[in-house]
């Protein structure tokens, strides 16, 4: 019946409540604090025409139910995997700023998502895992790792990050890759620690599963707590535990083949 | 000029790397390659002062914390150049400050704990230590990045 008039507004109501809620999922997946996805939501919401009545993000889904007039609508929305990108997470704000001011329709600003998950750069594969080895060989100096432990540190960190790389586009659970890539950088740099006469071993396997330290989400559970999202930073948290104990099974592994202590 | 000293030498030492470490997590976290300069200077900047804080025989918890704080600091003065950016480069460069070697010695240690005969209650202390020097650790980082953000809060998103 198109010519139902709390029909049609339910239906509009609908369509920009899914693309705040698709802006609030992106900033989630792209590492943000639930401060600044509920603000991202906000202005996409006002931006539209309507008032957003109640926001909620979980660690898994999120909900959000705006209000134009007597008319409410609520919907729900799943999150996919957390990770962290920032030039995509800039990208968004700088949407969400330019739809707060208004003259754009839902169908532009999905559009404008749409463009901007498809085209917003990423750094080449190859150059991110060149940089991870050489941040952990940074970590590893920081550490105390010896100049022979140099090398295998790194090397332990480019493949423990390439295959971090090959494994989630597998869709392999995070916590499982997470033990995987222990056990592969933690070996090779343990075992090339040895074979060149280093005498930081234990340091050198330490230094080469570095990339696994979910210092974002630890630092974000802190700001959601601090903030008021109490529920979020707690599972936050929780993830970080599950990242750290996964990867400690791989190095305790790694030692064990290696017969370190 | 004097010649440097050994400290000195430390300090240029983990300046330097903290450096090289929050540019190749900034690398990982997909920040642009302009802002992975200001992410370098963040990483120097917080390594630094934490270093400078130990040698002052302040404690980890406490050397991280006022560099977590430079670091959000810095961030905030620079707003004009930065932008929004800007806690994120002050989180990144605050990266290699993350006691993720403690975390896992830790859990090792806790694996020691619970073998049918453990050692001795050295192993017990030292996986408590390490578990409570992450957590005072993490706090301490989080802390000095948050208020800073807090106090100076900026209208732009």
């Amino acid at each position: 019946m198109t010519d139902d008039p709390v029909r049609l507004k339910h239906r509009q109501l609908e369509k920009i409540a899914m693309a705040a809620l698709r802006m609030a999922r992106v900033l989630v997946e792209c590492g943000a604090r639930v401060r600044v996805v509920h603000q991202g939501a906000t202005l996409v919401a006002r931006g539209l025409g309507v008032e957003p009545v109640g926001l909620r993000t979980g660690y898994a889904s999120q909900e959000i139910t705006v209000r134009s007039g007597a008319n409410t609508i609520t919907r729900m929305m799943t999150i996919g995997p957390h990770g962290v990108n920032h030039r995509l997470d800039h990208a968004m704000r700088a949407l969400a700023a330019r739809v707060s001011k208004g003259g754009m329709t839902v169908d532009e600003v999905e559009a404008e998502m749409d463009r901007l998950a498809k085209t917003t750069p990423r750094h080449p594969l190859w150059l991110v895992a060149l940089a991870v080895g050489m941040a952990c060989a940074a970590f590893g100096r920081l550490l105390g790792i010896d100049w022979l432990a140099f090398g295998p540190v790194f090397f332990g960190g480019v493949l423990g990050q390439a295959l971090r790389m090959f494994l989630h586009r597998r869709g392999v659970n995070s916590y499982v890759v997470a033990a995987a890539i222990a056990f592969v950088a933690a070996g090779t740099a343990g075992a090339g620690a040895r074979l060149v006469g280093s005498t930081t071993l234990n340091l050198a396997m330490m230094a080469a599963i570095l990339l696994l330290v979910p210092g974002v989400p630890a630092t974000n559970a802190q700001t959601d707590i601090m903030d008021g999202y109490p529920s979020m930073g707690s599972a936050r948290a929780v993830s970080v535990l599950m990242v750290m104990i996964f990867a400690t099974c791989g190095v305790w592994l790694a030692e064990t083949l290696l017969g370190v202590h | 000029m004097p010649p440097l000293t050994f400290d000195e030498l430390h300090l240029l030492h983990q300046a330097f790397f903290g450096a090289i470490a929050a540019a190749g997590f900034g690398v990982l976290f997909n920040v642009g390659l302009r802002s992975l300069a200001w992410c370098a200077a963040a990483g120097a900047l917080a390594l630094g002062v934490r270093t400078l804080g130990q040698d002052l025989q302040w404690s980890l918890e406490a050397a991280s914390f006022v560099a977590a704080l430079a670091a959000s600091i810095c961030a905030n003065v620079l707003r004009r150049p930065l932008g929004p950016r800007g806690s994120a480069v002050a989180l990144t460069g605050c990266i290699p400050m993350v006691p993720g070697a403690f975390f896992g010695q830790a859990i090792l240690g806790a694996l020691a704990v619970t073998t049918p005969h453990p050692e001795n209650a050295a192993v017990i202390l030292t996986a408590i230590e390490y578990l409570l020097r992450v957590l005072f650790t993490l706090a301490a980082i989080g802390a000095g990045l948050a208020i800073p953000a807090h106090l100076l809060k900026h209208r732009d998103f």
